[in-house]
């Protein structure tokens, strides 16, 4: 039976919705407010050991021998893993392109700072900590791959012995007449990028408990997952289990931004464990290991890049040319964020014909992971600051060039030369909007006043598509199989008429058990306090993903209503039993089944359900007496790439437009954000107040990404310089603007109730408005940036070539 | 070496706790797990995130820069103290992060709470510069400060007892 | 990411300190003071600092005071930064030390900190060290054979090294009550607010007959100890305030730095163009502050 998604909030069986649409306060709040969540460190099982882990100290080394003998003698030392036991028990990950997997502990050889090459399970981190310190590592060096310049070095050392050499995908994808349009256009405009390495960072660590059944040879792995089944999935492979016989229990994490699951260091515990005859080993990596080498690092990119642009500023064609720092190999899946870009290549523009030439090579740095936005923020920063390029050079205005060249209302469904297809957007109104929220021309005025003074202030104004929905179609050009992700919920009514909603995926701070509560609520008019939500582990529940790629609100969404209705459908049934009607003449309205043009026939959603589990002689003959129902969700109409790469990916294109005014200190290099200004549209906002801490957050970790932290390496060395929190800097409560923000909404016609994914947010467009508001500031020096972070110290340099010039 | 086993004193969230522990425990490892008072988290260790923050004689410390030893003879408040466990009511700083959804996962959260409560011990109606030093020392990576600086206003407020215009209004 | 282990002392008087240091360093055993632990604790946790024996000076209440005496305003060694900070007496008669300690750390630092361990650590970019310099203070420091007492200048030998012996302690500093029309300023460049400087500047000058006079300039975060900038300090003495003369002062200043640290967020080179900028701007805000 087909099931209709409503695809508006006003289609939902309700008068009028009480919670969706609402800042409705958060169900999960009382827990964390209180400290009772229970983050996995806070959670204990009987007889648990402590897991501490050896990393190499060398970006690339031979391991020559490993002495564990007196660790192994150490009081309260349960088990000592390396990997001989690796060798003998695990295989090598999976990656996409395949190949460029490891084994979670090196064997013959270290790849990177940080590398784990024998742990310890003992009484208490702090001993576990001590035994490390027994274990004997002798390594003959090997030279480092430093960066892509050493990887592609005729003479280069090999990462990867199984492959031929350190590049991991060198191909070119075009899409459209890209020659032609360079041909014919008047301006073209080439320009160099550097983004360097940044990264999640969430306040709370990956960690973990893992239980290995050793009698039934089974695996329970609890702890901070943010993609508990996929993770399953992946230690099955990797430590030889059938599927089923790995559970996975996902604990509230503190935060994830796209990274969390270590799933090195949760086979290095369950080895621990299968090693220690089975008793529970508690991995809490710390920030020291998150740092070096946990799954914090992300988009290390070189970028050169070519914008065709006629006369009278019309976009027409742009090239990219990437070039990818992954790290030592592909296990973080960091090659998918090269892919994604797809997705919405050319931004909000019409630009007609592209081309991407990615590269993507295997340095000695940590392997690089997933991180929010998976990807576009560092191409936004490149698309964005080449139409700056090409607006000063033609002397417009940054907002009448985007203006010119956007994809009107009436184009949508809108198909990108990169293939995805955009659902809807108003991006004229939205850039209305903002300009006028920030007085535009009057902060320009300021601008032109302060420089007279010798002050240099800049304005940036940015645009950008979100991406929202993915489809693992989206990252075909990586090697990824597959078309749609399943996102499965349960919904039960009990014999008291409260209702339980269970699902595949826990907290990790963006709300969506709140928003699921309050989606039931509405369908079946009852409080959003009698609704409970419940997380179920990777064994029992329903199929699903669980967070990433800015699709989990829409997807629940669409999995609720999904159930909700197929329970709708049975209650037709029995109420049209009960009141001997025909099932199509009951409708659910507010909570009650009524039977239309029968005033006062009716019965509340509860005693229907009652009726169900109490009174099987009241229901239609064989009906199964069960009022729940199960519904997994995928985006219809998603398709095969083709051979350039080209498919209906992302379901939903939200937008958003920023504007920024920043001063730069000319002498000390700093910038500062004197205003910030947000307008966006990601659709129906089915908590409001959820969508502004998903913006604002995101322009934190913008800022972070553009301004304060970086992942760096010795140019000299290739070691890793930054370990500590002292040195990858997170912004903190003075550096992040408190930002101004409107929104508009353009619903969906595709995606449940309308709502489109924003998860991700800010962090596709903050980067790149304060890139384009400093060189608005500095552009008349004849200097601009090219790289970020614009760290203060990058900036100085920049303007000290104009004053030496002076 | 062997290390002497130390005796240790403290008073926290107004119980008396008597332990012999191992000198070398972080005062954050002696209260998860000797105490067992795991609300307040460990982000970092080495003294720069503050989600370890605790009140120790009514000052706002981070519990992973001291050693249990240290804490001997002193009071010490969790964030555990913060709900009234007679009524079950939480204290207006809690409230209000939640009324003005001044958190997202949560585990910066009891960190940014004592640091609250000890500024508001200090000064009842700070301005949003005030707010801003007093709670420089503690990173949240999920709402970008916003929510947070309008939390901390709302509880300074409630706090007071003064009239609250309590809706999300701009930052 | 656990200390290794370690004995532990906390003497409850300055005698019994001095005493077990003595009996440690007879016994060879490598003892560390402990004085709130904020840059020492992270040092243990990552396992850089490793000493067989600490001792806890936290339980010596008679080393936490500040008050005034002989014209100095004398602090005991433990007194917390955050006292410090709330100090009526030292806002209005050090305002220097003052605003330099509002600059450290956050206040979770400042509430466990101490002043006494902030400088004995050394640091080469903690704001102590360059107040201690610009104000010439003393540091007294006791142990087996008595007191003694040592000038700043004095007192810091190179990176993250006081003159204090392994058998003594720090007991108190003392800053002179600022003379009054004395112009003051001190500034710091961090990545992010409550971070370790990346340079900072203390200045003090006083204007006689509309000149400047008495010029002091100290500079930290950018050498291994910090330290006074004669040479500037000589351009200034005698010259009537202007922004020429105190852009001229910085370029002096700058280039008569030992060559400066360089790390992960500012090269040598821009900390010691950023020490010029500094130098200009105290030298402009403490003029005006004379008024």
């Amino acid at each position: 039976m087909a099931i209709t998604i409503p695809g508006s909030p006003q289609d939902m069986p309700t008068t009028a919705p009480r919670y969706v649409g609402k800042e409705v306060k958060r169900i999960e709040d009382p827990a964390l407010v209180t400290g009772t969540a229970e983050f996995i460190d806070n959670f204990a099982l009987p007889g648990m050991a402590h897991a501490a882990i050896l990393r190499s100290p060398h970006p690339h080394a031979k391991i020559l021998r490993v002495d564990t003998s007196a660790a192994e003698q150490m009081p309260g030392v349960v088990a000592v893993l390396t990997g001989a036991d690796i060798k003998r028990w695990c295989n090598v990950g999976t990656t996409a392109p395949e190949g460029w997997g490891s084994t979670p502990m090196a064997v013959d050889k270290v790849r990177f700072v940080g590398e784990p090459v024998a742990a310890v399970a003992a009484t208490s981190r702090y001993v576990a900590e001590d035994a490390l310190e027994l274990i004997e590592v002798e390594y003959e060096s090997l030279p480092t791959v430093r960066n892509p310049q050493d990887a592609v070095a005729a003479d280069a050392p090999l990462i990867f012995d199984n492959q031929p050499s350190n590049v991991i995908q060198d191909r070119t994808y075009t899409w459209g007449e890209v020659d032609q349009v360079f041909d014919d256009a008047d301006h073209v405009y080439t320009e160099k990028f550097r983004w360097n390495r940044v990264g999640a960072n969430p306040m709370e660590t990956f960690g973990c408990i893992c239980h290995w059944d050793v009698v039934n040879n089974s695996l329970t792995c609890y702890g901070s997952y943010q993609t508990p089944s996929f993770i399953a999935l992946g230690r099955a492979a990797s430590l030889n289990l059938p599927s089923n016989r790995v559970r996975v229990v996902s604990h509230p994490h503190g935060g994830s931004f796209g990274g969390k699951g270590g799933p090195r260091g949760t086979d290095i515990a369950a080895l621990l464990s299968r090693k220690a005859n089975g008793k529970p080993v508690k991995y809490i990596e710390d920030r020291v290991e998150y740092l070096l080498a946990g799954a914090g690092q992300s988009w290390d990119r070189y970028y050169q890049a070519s914008l065709a642009v006629t006369a009278d500023g019309k976009l027409t064609g742009f090239k990219v040319d990437l070039v990818d720092d992954q790290g030592a190999g592909a296990e973080g899946y960091g090659t998918i964020s090269a892919a994604k870009p797809l997705a919405a290549f050319t931004g909000c523009y019409t630009i007609e014909a592209a081309q991407y030439h990615m590269k993507l090579v295997a340095t000695n740095r940590a392997p690089t992971y997933a991180y929010r936005g998976y990807g576009p923020p560092p191409h936004n920063v490149v698309l964005e600051s080449m139409v700056d390029i090409a607006a000063r050079d033609l002397g417009m205005d940054p907002v009448d060039i985007r203006r010119r060249n956007y994809i009107q209302p009436d184009q949508f469904p809108y198909t990108i030369p990169s293939g995805n297809e955009y659902d809807s957007g108003s991006y004229a109104a939205v850039l209305d909007k903002v300009i006028n929220m920030s007085e535009y021309q009057a902060m320009r005025q300021q601008q032109r006043e302060a420089r007279e003074q010798g002050r240099l202030l800049g304005i940036g104004v940015v645009n950008t598509v979100e991406p929202g929905v993915f489809d693992w179609n989206a990252y075909s050009t990586v090697g990824v199989p597959g078309v749609g992700v399943p996102e499965g919920v349960k919904v039960a009514i009990d014999i008291l008429g409260h209702i339980t909603v269970t699902l595949g995926f826990t907290l990790e701070g963006q709300g969506q058990y709140t928003l699921a509560a309050q989606l039931v609520a509405d369908y079946f008019g009852v409080e959003m306090d009698s609704v409970r939500v419940t997380y179920a582990s990777t064994d029992v529940a329903p199929p699903h993903f669980g967070h990433g790629g800015s699709r989990l609100g829409v997807a629940l969404s669409g999995a609720i209503m999904g159930a909700c209705k197929k329970i709708e459908e049975k209650f037709r049934l029995v109420v049209a039993g009960l009141m001997q009607c025909e099932p199509d003449h009951v409708e659910l309205m507010d909570g009650h089944m009524r039977v239309q043009g029968m005033p006062g026939a009716e019965m509340p959603v509860a005693q229907v359900a009652g009726t169900m589990l109490g009174r099987s002689d009241l229901l239609p003959p064989g009906m199964e007496p069960s009022p729940e129902a199960t519904y997994v969700w995928t985006a219809d109409d998603r398709n095969e790439p083709d051979d350039q790469g080209r498919c209906k990916s992302y379901l939903t294109a939200a937008n958003a437009c920023h504007i920024a005014l920043v001063e730069v200190d000319r002498d000390t290099g700093i910038t500062q954000i004197l205003k910030y200004f947000i307008v966006d549209d990601c659709g129906t906002r089915l908590n409001p107040a959820n969508v502004e801490g998903q913006i604002q957050g995101s322009v934190a970790q913008g800022v972070g990404a553009v301004l304060y932290e970086e992942y760096v390496y010795s140019e000299a060395d290739g070691q890793p310089l930054v370990s500590l929190f002292s040195d990858y800097l997170l912004p903190g409560i003075h550096e992040v603007p408190m930002t101004e923000k409107a929104f508009i909404e353009t619903p969906s016609p595709v995606a449940p109730l309308g709502a489109k994914g924003c998860g991700e947010g800010a962090i596709h467009t903050t980067p790149a408005t304060i890139v384009c508001a400093v060189n608005d500031a500095i552009a008349h020096l004849g200097v601009q940036t090219r790289e970020t972070p614009i760290s203060p110290n990058r900036l100085w340099k920049l303007l000290q070539d104009v004053v030496e010039e002076n | 070496m062997t290390a002497p086993q130390q005796q240790v004193q403290v008073t926290v969230n107004s119980v008396s706790y008597e332990r012999v522990i191992d000198p070398r425990t972080t005062l954050v490892d002696f209260l998860r797990h000797e105490l067992g008072l795991t609300g307040t988290h460990v982000g970092c260790e080495h003294g720069v995130c503050g989600a370890c923050t605790i009140l120790k004689d009514g000052q706002a410390v981070r519990s992973c820069l001291m050693l249990a030893a240290q804490a001997d003879g002193a009071n010490l408040q969790t964030v555990e103290s913060l709900r009234n466990v007679e009524t079950g009511e939480l204290h207006p700083i809690q409230q209000a992060f939640i009324d003005e959804h001044g958190l997202q996962c949560g585990f910066c959260t009891p960190g940014f709470l004592m640091s609250t409560l000890d500024l508001l011990a200090e000064n009842p109606d700070p301005s949003d510069e005030q707010i801003k030093d007093a709670l420089d020392g503690n990173l949240c990576r999920c709402t970008g400060y916003q929510s947070i600086i309008r939390s901390v206003r709302l509880a300074a407020a409630r706090v007071r007892g003064g009239k609250v215009a309590g809706a999300h209004g701009s930052a | 990411m656990k200390p290794a282990p370690f004995d532990y002392y906390a003497p409850e008087t300055l005698e019994d300190a001095v005493a077990l240091l003595e009996k440690l360093e007879d016994d060879d055993v490598e003892a560390k003071i402990l004085a709130g632990g904020q840059s020492l604790m992270p040092m243990l946790s990552l396992r850089m600092a490793r000493p067989e024996a600490l001792v806890d000076l936290g339980k010596i209440k008679s080393l936490d005071y500040i008050r005034e005496e002989g014209g100095n305003i004398s602090i005991g060694a433990m007194t917390s930064k955050r006292a410090v900070e709330d100090s009526a007496l030292i806002r209005e008669k050090q305002p220097l030390l003052h605003a330099a300690t509002l600059h450290i750390g956050h206040r979770q630092i400042r509430n466990q900190g101490t002043v006494g361990g902030s400088f004995a650590h050394a640091d080469p970019a903690a704001e102590y060290g360059a107040i201690a310099q610009a104000l010439g203070m003393e540091m007294v420091v006791v142990g087996p054979d008595g007191e003694r007492v040592v000038v700043a200048d004095d007192f810091y030998i190179s990176f993250l090294t006081a003159d204090i012996d392994s058998t003594e302690v720090l007991t108190e500093v003392r800053a002179p009550v600022m003379a009054a029309g004395t112009g003051w300023a001190f500034q710091e460049i961090c990545r992010r607010q409550g971070d370790l400087a990346i340079a900072g500047t203390a200045v003090t000058l006083r204007l006689e007959n509309g000149n400047c006079t008495d010029v002091v300039i100290a500079v930290f975060g950018v050498n291994a100890i910090a330290a006074r900038l004669g040479d500037a300090e000589q351009l200034l003495n005698g010259k009537a305030p202007s922004e020429a003369l105190f852009r001229e002062a910085g370029r002096v200043a700058s280039a008569e730095l030992d060559e400066p640290i360089s790390d992960v967020h500012a090269s040598g080179e821009y900390r010691r163009d950023l020490v010029a900028t500094l130098v200009r701007r105290c030298l402009l805000e403490a003029v005006e502050r004379v008024g």
